[in-house]
Order: structure tokens, then sequence, then C-alpha cells
């Protein structure tokens, strides 16, 4: 690669970001890439399954140790993807916002990523854009395209909708541009549907749709990406299509995110489908998708 | 519905200095607030929970505005602080607070810690409450919760006293003839220290003992016995006004209030009549107090009578003042020296309920036909533009007016109100009987001689 890629990714906590982030980081060094991911969430558990499951020592932990020694921040993991975690305050103390700021200074001003020079670099990012610290990795001259994950829960896309805003407003003075909506647990055609008309309607496109898995759910449970622990898996595959996708995309866009109360309208259609769909599953009649669990 | 929100918000953003660029505002934050309080009470520490430069601001901005003072003991760079930086913002303060707490009260020799919240621990949450808390029996310590951008310094004073009400105070025997006085804000009114004694020794002539609280020793002393107060009485049209409600609420109470402090005989003399039949102690023998202050102070200004007729005679005068040193002058100077108020410029930002009760308290009480142009402004610009092309003779302002007062507005200029770089006020202030003929000391200094 010429240029390195650097992007983030974001989505309401709990969607399965870091799941998906470490599956794409494992899938693309699969394929070649030398990747480095970086977690940007308090809990630092970003990159524990490409670690087999075992935490490793934040930039945080660096910082506050006083320590001026900075060649313990990069861990290597699955396949030698570079995982490095910002780390943070504890729950209920600090700003978690102003850790996030200064990890990647840190890292920035440090030359910590150039010297390791990777092909591409993830960021992964806590939930949603709660304040400006968490819309570091968006702004000005470090990730250039964001990815969001998402469900089709209505607090999923709320999230999704509040960092289009975000990207919206930092798109003027060089912040990055949304490189695609990743749709996960999917399990129902109406999903997907749902997704899909909420890309459209914000002027976004949807770059892979990634169904429920318990594959996914075992390998976690055994400390390891799904890459690394079904790779012959349908859902392996469909990881290493995400990141073919990710690589090829080389669109931004600068989505046009919804109005609060026009988001509720629009969100209220779409519940009740995905209600009707249910309860035509619940009285024996199967639902069209074909794919489930 | 969209044109009216619109309304809403043009009008906020006309009347809210707080919203929109000022140039040179003559107060600070809450915490500064907080701050100048704390240092206005002897062998009080204020513990400053915020980034080191909160301090040292303050000590430029606030306390060498305040009339060119230091902060005493425990002011300045002597402030205990717990100099957040960047490690703090992210992990948190707590840890380091206590430590500051913990070894101040062992090296301090003082009555009292109030530990002050500035920005940082207010925005990234510290439990200062929870901190503060475990050296409650080591000695007496207070937080207040004063984020700079809450409020302004002026306010910074109230949150004190709420703060003290509910953490320190307890209910007392109410002793009948005391009373404590509030409205005086240490450094915001640059006169405090001198006003509060003057409060003090006026009211001690008519027996009524008054616990001024700050600029004396045996400070817890004092604070505790302020639920013992007969009657709170604020000498301000709306500082202390928060801090007398409070004290009504938590402990009954009752406050009576004043629109400034008492500046010359007429003024004077009404203080000393409504405060005893208030606390049903008016009596001869306060008319007798009375009657021989006003001989012997009127007999006193006949000594610069010829000065003021035969040189600067019903001259016109402008100010530029908190409320309560706009309403007391402008008072004085038209019903006693016989001088025109041509244009009055509130500086303070007093709240809104109170605006118009400032203007009535102005406008309704002059001895004189003339009625001045009253303007609430708290931007430098906009008062240097509001005087450009104006009669007046005379400025009342601040060292942001004063040097610039003869070759802008052709007036000269007495500095009486925050800021005050270009005055040093240790004793002086414009208080009581004699406090008028300072004033006037004062005016004529500014055109007599110079041969």
């Amino acid at each position: 690669m010429s240029k390195r890629k650097q992007i983030a990714i974001y989505g309401k906590g709990g969607i399965g970001k870091s799941t998906t982030t470490s599956n794409l980081s494992a899938a693309l060094s699969d394929l070649n890439y030398s990747v480095m991911q970086i977690g940007c969430d308090p809990k630092n558990d970003s990159t524990t399954t490409l670690r087999k499951g075992k935490p490793i020592p934040t930039v945080m932990d660096t910082v506050r140790s006083g320590s001026n020694k900075l060649d313990n921040l990069v861990f290597e993991g699955y396949n030698g993807v570079h995982c490095v975690e910002a780390g943070g305050p504890e729950p209920g103390v600090g700003c978690a916002g102003r850790g996030i700021i200064a990890a990647i200074e840190l890292l920035d001003n440090n030359g910590i990523i150039d010297d390791i020079d990777p092909d591409i670099v993830i960021y992964d990012v806590l939930g949603d854009v709660v304040c400006g610290g968490f819309a570091i990795p968006i702004r000005q001259g470090i990730a250039e395209q964001v990815y969001t994950v998402t469900s089709s829960d209505y607090m999923a896309i709320y999230a999704v909708n509040n960092l289009f805003k975000g990207i919206l407003k930092y798109s003027g003075s060089g912040g990055a541009l949304l490189g695609g909506i990743i749709g996960n647990s999917i399990s129902k055609i109406s999903q997907k549907e749902m997704i899909t008309d909420f890309s459209e309607k914000t002027e976004t496109n949807v770059i892979e749709f990634v169904p429920r898995s318990s594959t996914v759910t075992k390998c976690e449970l055994d400390g390891v990406t799904t890459i690394e622990g079904a790779p012959d898996s349908e859902q392996a595959e469909v990881y290493r299509q995400l990141a073919r996708n990710v690589i090829n995309n080389k669109d931004s866009y600068i989505p046009k995110p919804f109005e609060a109360q026009d988001l509720a309208d629009w969100a209220a259609s779409w519940i009740n489908n995905l209600l009707k769909e249910e309860k035509i599953e619940h009285d024996g009649i199967r639902s069209g998708s074909g794919e489930g669990i | 519905m969209v044109e009216n929100n619109l309304e809403t918000a043009k009008e906020t953003a006309v009347t809210d200095p707080s919203i929109h660029v000022i140039e040179a505002p003559r107060y600070s934050c809450a915490l500064a607030g907080v701050y100048g309080t704390v240092l206005g009470l002897y062998d009080a520490v204020p513990l400053l929970h915020s980034g080191a430069g909160c301090g040292v601001g303050q000590l430029f901005g606030l306390l060498y505005g305040g009339g060119q003072n230091a902060g005493g003991d425990f002011g300045g760079t002597a402030t205990p602080c717990s100099c957040l930086v960047e490690e703090h913002v992210i992990f948190g303060g707590e840890n380091k607070l206590g430590n500051l707490v913990d070894s101040s009260i062992d090296l301090l020799n003082a009555e009292l810690f109030v530990v002050i919240s500035g920005c940082v621990p207010s925005l990234i949450g510290d439990d200062v409450d929870a901190v503060v808390g475990e050296f409650k029996d080591k000695a007496p310590v207070l937080h207040i919760n004063a984020p700079g951008f809450k409020a302004n310094s002026y306010e910074g004073y109230e949150l004190f006293f709420e703060g003290l009400a509910d953490q320190l105070l307890t209910e007392k025997p109410v002793k009948k003839g005391k009373v404590n006085i509030l409205g005086v804000v240490p450094y915001q009114h640059i006169f405090w220290k001198g006003e509060l004694k003057a409060i003090k020794d006026l009211l001690a002539s008519i027996e009524i003992d008054a616990n001024i609280i700050f600029t004396e020793y045996d400070t817890l002393e004092k604070l505790n016995d302020i639920p013992a107060a007969e009657y709170n009485v604020v000498v301000s049209p709306w500082n202390g006004h928060r801090a007398a409600k409070k004290l009504e609420d938590k402990f009954g109470t009752p406050f009576i209030s004043f629109p400034g402090v008492p500046v010359g005989p007429k003024q004077t003399s009404e203080f000393l009549r409504e405060l005893s039949k208030a606390l049903n102690t008016y009596s001869d023998k306060v008319e007798k107090v009375i009657g021989k202050e006003e001989r012997r102070s009127y007999r006193l200004l006949e000594y610069p009578g010829d000065a003021i007729i035969l040189v600067r005679p019903h001259s016109y005068f402008a100010v530029a003042a908190d409320s309560s040193t706009a309403v007391s002058l402008t008072k004085f100077l038209t019903n006693e020296i016989g001088y025109l108020p041509d244009i009055i410029q509130i500086t303070d930002n007093p709240p809104e309920e109170f605006r118009e009760a400032i203007v009535r308290e102005i406008t309704e009480n002059l001895e004189t036909g003339y009625s001045p142009d009253i303007i609430f402004e708290v931007d430098s610009h906009k008062i240097r533009e509001n005087f450009k092309d104006r009669p007046f003779l005379f400025l009342f302002g601040s060292s942001l007016e004063g040097p610039i007062a003869m070759s802008d507005f052709g007036a000269l200029s007495v500095t009486v109100a925050f800021p005050s770089y270009n005055r040093m006020v240790l004793v002086d202030n414009y208080v009581g009987y004699d406090g008028g003929a300072r004033l006037v000391e004062h005016v004529v200094t500014t055109f007599a001689g110079p041969l």
C-alpha cells in the first residue's frame, strides 16, 4: 500500500463494535496487510480477542505511572496485528474523553504509529460521540474514513445518526468522512431493509451486513476472533468479505443526518413492520429472510 | 412558533452579557468570588481545587483590581492549590485534593479551611464532598462548588454563605440587638474593609452590635454567631440578598435591606432610624446621636463650600460603578452637594429582577428636577461609548476610565469602583457622617491647586 489507510469504527456500546473491529483486523492481516488496532475505550477490551483473551497495559496506564518508557505501548496480537489500548479512568471518575485525546496525542507526538508504519490503522471508539474527546479520531489528520456498526435497534441507529452529526460538523475542516455502515446482528430481511432505508435516507451506504451468529459468541468465549477460532466458518468469510470491501472502498460520504423528531417518525414506521414480522413468525409462519441463527 | 423562538433568542443575546463577547467586564468568575470572600475572613484558608492559573489569575484579576491589595496570609501565591494537570483531568483529582487538605490542616495555623472547586473538578465530576467529609473531624472544613463558568464573582459571595449555612452553621439562641452585615463583597467592593468597620462603629453608637464577619479575628466564632443575629442587614440592592434569604429559610432570621452603604449625613441618619425601628430600639437616644453627628458633619462640610460653589458649582457628573456604590454616591452627590447626575452606568450585571428597584432607588430619591440616564452595561467599550459627548465634568468610575477621563470625556475622575488599579484602598471609604466629607475631599482634590 502506498498510503496508510486510517479508519475509525464507531457505534453504540454493546452493538458488537469491538468484535467486528477485531475480526476485521484479523481478516486484513490474513490478506497480508500490516494492521494496527487502537482501542479508544476506557474499558480497554477492544483487542482482547486478538490476544487470546489477555488484556494489555494501556497508554493511560503509562501516563499515570509517570513513565517515559514508550516502548511498551504496542503489543503483538493474532498474525502480527499491532494492538494498542488507549485506556482511561475507572468508571465514575475523571474524564474518559480527555483520556482519549491524551492517548492519541501521545501516540502521534512520539511517532509511535510512524515507527511501526502499518498499512492500516483502525481506531475502535467507544459508543456514542458523547463529547469532543470521542470525536478526536474523526477530526483533522487522524482517521480519514469512518465506519459505523449498528443493529436495527432504534437506539443503535439513533447513535449512528448522532455520529453522522459529528461527521457533518467536522467535514468542512478536513475531518473524516463516512466510509459506510456495517449492519450487525442481522437475522431478518426486514432488519436489512430498515438499515438500508436508513442509509438511503441519510445518503450513505451499507458496506456489509454481518449476520447474527453463535460461532462469534463461542469464539469470543474462547478469547479469540472468529477468523482465528473458526476460519472455515461462513461467518469468517463474511468478515473476510468485509475486509476486502473496506480495502476497496474509496468512497467517502458527508452524511445527511435526520433531525431528532424526523428520526423518531421514520423509526416508528419501521418498528411496526418489524413487530408485524415477529408476530407472523410467532404464529408459526416463517419469515422470508432465510437467515438466522 | 419558530419566529417566537428566534425573538426570544435575540432578546436573550441583548440582555445577557454572559453569552456574548464583552471587553473587560468588572467582575470575575464564581471561583474568584468565593476566593475573595474567604480571603476576607481572617485566619481562614481558601484551598483551590483547580488549575494553578486560577489562583494566580485572581491575584491579578481580583485582588490587585480590588484596590491594589494583596491577599493576606493565605492569599495570592500563598494559597494552597491542587494545581490540577492533565493526569487529574483524566483520572480524577480526588487523591491529590485529599493530600492537599490533609497537609494544609497539618501545616497551617488557621481556624477554617474552605475547599473551592473550580471548573476542572466540576466538569469531570470529582466527588469533592466525599473527600472533604473525611476531614470534618480534624478541622472545620467546608466545600464550596464554584465552577467559574457557573456564575460571576458577585454570585460567588452568595455561594459561600449558602455553603456555610448548610455545612457549618447551627441554630443559636437569638441575641437581642445583634445583627449581621451582608452585601459588602470583599475585593469587588473596593472599600469593603473600611466600609464594614465604619458600619460597625456607626451601629455601635446606637448600641447595635454588628457582626461584620470579615476583617476581624476569631473568624470561626463570628461565623458560628451568624444564626444568633436578630436581623440580617443587607447593604446592597442585590448582593447578599441570596445569602440573607438562605439564613432566613434556615434559621428564621429576618432581613432588612438598604439600597447601598449609607454615604453622608442624610443616608446615614435614615439608615440608623430605619434599622433601630426594625429592631425596636428607636428612641430619643438614637435621635440624640443623629442630631449630634449631623450638626458636626454639616459644620465640617462648610469648609469645602467655597471650593465647590466658587470653582465647580452644580457640576454634571457621571458614574460607572457597581449597583451599591452607584446608588449611594449618586444620592449623596445630588442631594447633599447639589451636583447634577448626568449618566449612571451600572457595571455589576445585577439579575433582571433587581434592576427596576435599582433604577427606582436612584430616580425617586433625588432632590433635583434632573433625572439621569441609567444604563446597565458591563462591556467596557460600550461604557466608554456611552460616556462620549456628554456634559459631565466629574467621572466616578474605575481605573478603566480614570486615566482617559480627561482626554476622552473632558472630566476629572475619582476611582470609586472595581477595578481599582490606580488607587490603593486600605481604610478609605465613604460610609457614614464622615464618609460624605471624605468623598468631598477627593472630589475637590481633583481640581484644587496646584499652588
